[in-house]
């Protein structure tokens, strides 16, 4: 099975993540740059699905050059090739550009049977770019996949939401994101690493694929950030004195956040 | 001149970053809590877990050369892998690797300690350090006697890393007394079931060396490491494998603590303000911050001496003594910022206040280190100008 994996340099969550003043697109500088946790479990269950089944693992990315590290890190866990969309005229996309020049460089991977991506990235967190690839290519969309699994040309997914669980169906070729539950990510080994460096990466501009530059970026995209605050400093929360109530009250607030 | 990274060398530092995040740091409460209830910080269980994670990803033997299995990278790497260990006090190191200088060894002496010490089979220690001789390690007293086809060592080791595990020693015993330093010492391998005992050492650390007692230990002569008489020149040369790794260590600890003391100083209020807008904090956080640029930096140049295959001493000694004297001052200053929580056993402060302690005494002091490199100075074999001349 040929996969595509959809991955994505994002600011470290370790470091403190900002946006920038003049146009509140990232900070890149402000931050370490690493590969998406999500993206890690996708490259593994796309590395776990071509172990038992066969084939070979593309990573497509867009970034700027130094998401070059980002792919580097999916190759010597083992993905086989890579493509990245590199451009100063994508600074500022949205999710909708993004699905689109995403659309068109998957197009440029001949013969792939699965795109696997994760559900939503740690930074931007819309969490709709692999749903509107789909719909761009016209494949069948299999979103929060806690599992996956092939049966000939169809694909079963897990699919899990705060709603509660599903089981979905599609035939192949389908796009699947998945989420934090998929599997444990694992480290790229030693000889991985080195052997990443001769691992074929095709660099691609926005021209290269076919998309004229005024349709990307800040100055085209289709929605706006027109003010940005940073996080509120945490408060001192809410104190549950306990005169024997207190387990009810912390199972009633907890049920009120939604959260049992 | 490049000071950055190649792409090989900060994937590789990144890597470790990772795995010192996601599966050392978080052992560190338990480690604290263990440690206070005078445990082992890490359980066998889980130091054998990390070993097996980082060897399934081929994080084995930094610096053993691949023909030995290991990764055989150069000394700058093997550097800036132990400052991102040196990150967390938990006692861990990525394991298959042995000392230098079983690598002497002859081929059947290195199929009983070399290949096993590096599979860890065997845990070795090294045992040169007396009662009566530290620094003037030319001092020891240990005897070894010939006596048919053995050799049979009669004398007390003492500060001995590893001491109450090893399972062999590499003891250092003068063969010649008339000789001396100059041809009179010869190193031993010397196997636990041979006869030597351990004595644990309590030290204001969080792991103790042993004393080393030899009451008429027989040892056979082909258990001699190297020639006879040629002993204190492979004490040497294992004293000098890896002086730039101590403080790489270190390194790596300051840069945590001094996060630490930045995060504190921000949330910590006084007088109606954060204690970071002070003055007084400011300066110590400045002058940590350039005493840690200053000891990356002799750090990384005293390993890029050994790659290049140059005579590394006078940069190693200064490499050790800088790491060992600011590592010191620079846990003070963050405890100082800490207050009163920086003197509790809650927060790691006071723990790696005690361990880098050590890094001002073991392996040659301060004082050694200083008479090294004033001597080298003093004899033309090193100039103030450094390598640029
Ligand atoms: C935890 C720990 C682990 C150790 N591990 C090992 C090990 O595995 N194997 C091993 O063989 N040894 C080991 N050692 C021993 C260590 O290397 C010695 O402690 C060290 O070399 C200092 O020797 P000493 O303790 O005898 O001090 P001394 O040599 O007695 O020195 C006392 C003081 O005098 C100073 N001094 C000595 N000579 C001079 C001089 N000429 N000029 C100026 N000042 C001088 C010293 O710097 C020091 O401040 C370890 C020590 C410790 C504490």
């Amino acid at each position: 099975m040929n996969i595509v994996v959809l991955v994505k340099q994002v600011p470290d969550t370790w470091s403190e993540r900002k946006l920038t003043d003049a146009d509140h697109t990232l900070d890149r500088e402000a931050a370490d740059a690493v590969l998406d946790e999500i993206n890690e479990r996708a490259v593994e269950e796309a590395l776990r699905i071509k172990e038992a089944q066969g084939g070979e693992v593309t990573v497509v990315s867009m970034g700027p050059d130094r998401a070059t590290d980002a792919i580097r890190k999916a190759l010597s866990m083992g993905a086989d090739k890579a493509v990245h969309v590199s451009d100063e005229a994508l600074h500022g996309s949205d999710a909708v550009q993004t699905a689109r020049v995403l659309a068109k460089a998957i197009g440029t991977v001949e013969g792939y049977d699965l795109i696997l991506a994760g559900n939503e990235a740690t930074d931007g967190r819309a969490g709709a770019v692999p749903a509107m690839i789909a719909e761009l290519l016209g494949l069948p969309q299999l979103t929060q996949a806690r599992k996956v699994s092939f049966d000939g040309s169809t694909v079963t997914v897990e699919r899990e939401t705060e709603e509660g669980l599903t089981t979905v169906q599609a035939s192949l070729p389908a796009v699947v994101s998945v989420t934090e539950k998929i599997n444990e990510p694992r480290y790229p080994s030693f000889k991985g690493i080195m052997a990443a460096k001769k691992k074929p990466v095709n660099t691609v501009t926005v021209a290269d694929l076919g998309i004229d530059a005024g349709e990307v970026g800040l100055a085209g995209a289709l929605t706006t950030v027109l003010e940005a605050a940073p996080k509120p400093p945490r408060t001192a929360g809410e104190r549950v004195e306990d005169d024997g109530t207190g387990g009810t009250k912390i199972a009633e607030y907890l049920v009120g956040q939604k959260l049992i | 001149m490049d000071f950055s990274l190649s792409d090989e060398q900060r994937e590789i530092r990144d890597w470790v970053r990772t795995f010192v995040r996601r599966e050392i740091m978080p052992l560190e409460p338990e480690v604290l809590r263990r440690e206070r209830r005078g445990e082992p910080g890490l359980t066998h269980e889980e130091h054998r877990e990390l070993r097996q994670k980082a060897k399934q990803a081929g994080f084995w033997g930094v610096l053993t050369p691949q023909e030995y299995g290991g990764m055989g990278l150069p000394a700058v790497m093997a550097a800036l892998i132990e400052a991102e260990l040196g990150r967390s006090f938990v006692p861990f190191r990525f394991g298959g690797y042995a000392d230098n200088i079983l690598f002497h060894a002859n081929e059947e002496q290195k199929q009983r300690y070399l290949l096993p010490t590096i599979a860890g089979e065997r845990i070795s220690c090294f045992a040169i350090t007396e009662p009566g001789a530290g620094s003037d390690a030319k001092n020891i007293r240990t005897s070894a006697r010939k006596d048919g086809a053995d050799w049979v060592i009669n004398g007390e080791k003492t500060f001995i890393t590893g001491g109450n595990e090893a399972d062999f020693a590499m003891v250092f015993a003068v063969t010649d007394k008339d000789k001396g330093a100059a041809g009179g010492v010869t190193c031993f391998l010397v196997d636990r079931d041979m006869g030597w005992k351990s004595e644990p050492i309590d030290t204001m650390g969080e792991w103790g060396p042993a004393s080393l007692i030899f009451d008429n230990v027989r040892v056979p002569e082909e258990n001699v490491l190297g020639e006879v008489g040629r002993g204190f020149q492979l004490a040497m040369q294992w004293i000098g494998q890896g002086r730039y790794l101590l403080p790489a260590r270190a390194l790596g600890a300051c840069e945590r603590l001094v996060e630490m003391a930045i995060e504190q100083s921000k949330t910590r209020v006084t007088f109606g303000e954060p204690i970071a807008n002070r003055q007084a904090i400011q300066w110590m956080i400045a002058d940590s911050a350039v005493e840690i640029e200053a000891l990356r930096w002799l750090v990384l140049h005293a390993a890029w001496q050994v790659d290049q295959g140059m005579d590394s001493r006078q940069a190693q000694s200064m490499a050790k003594l800088y790491g060992g004297v600011k590592a010191n001052e620079i846990v003070d200053r963050v405890l100082q910022i800490h207050g009163g929580m920086g003197y509790t056993r809650e927060l790691p402060v006071e723990r790696w206040y005690r361990e880098l302690r050590l890094l001002r005494i073991y392996e040659g002091t301060d004082e050694i280190q200083r008479r090294t490199i004033a001597r080298n100075l003093i004899k033309g074999h090193a100039s103030v100008r450094g390598v640029l001349g």
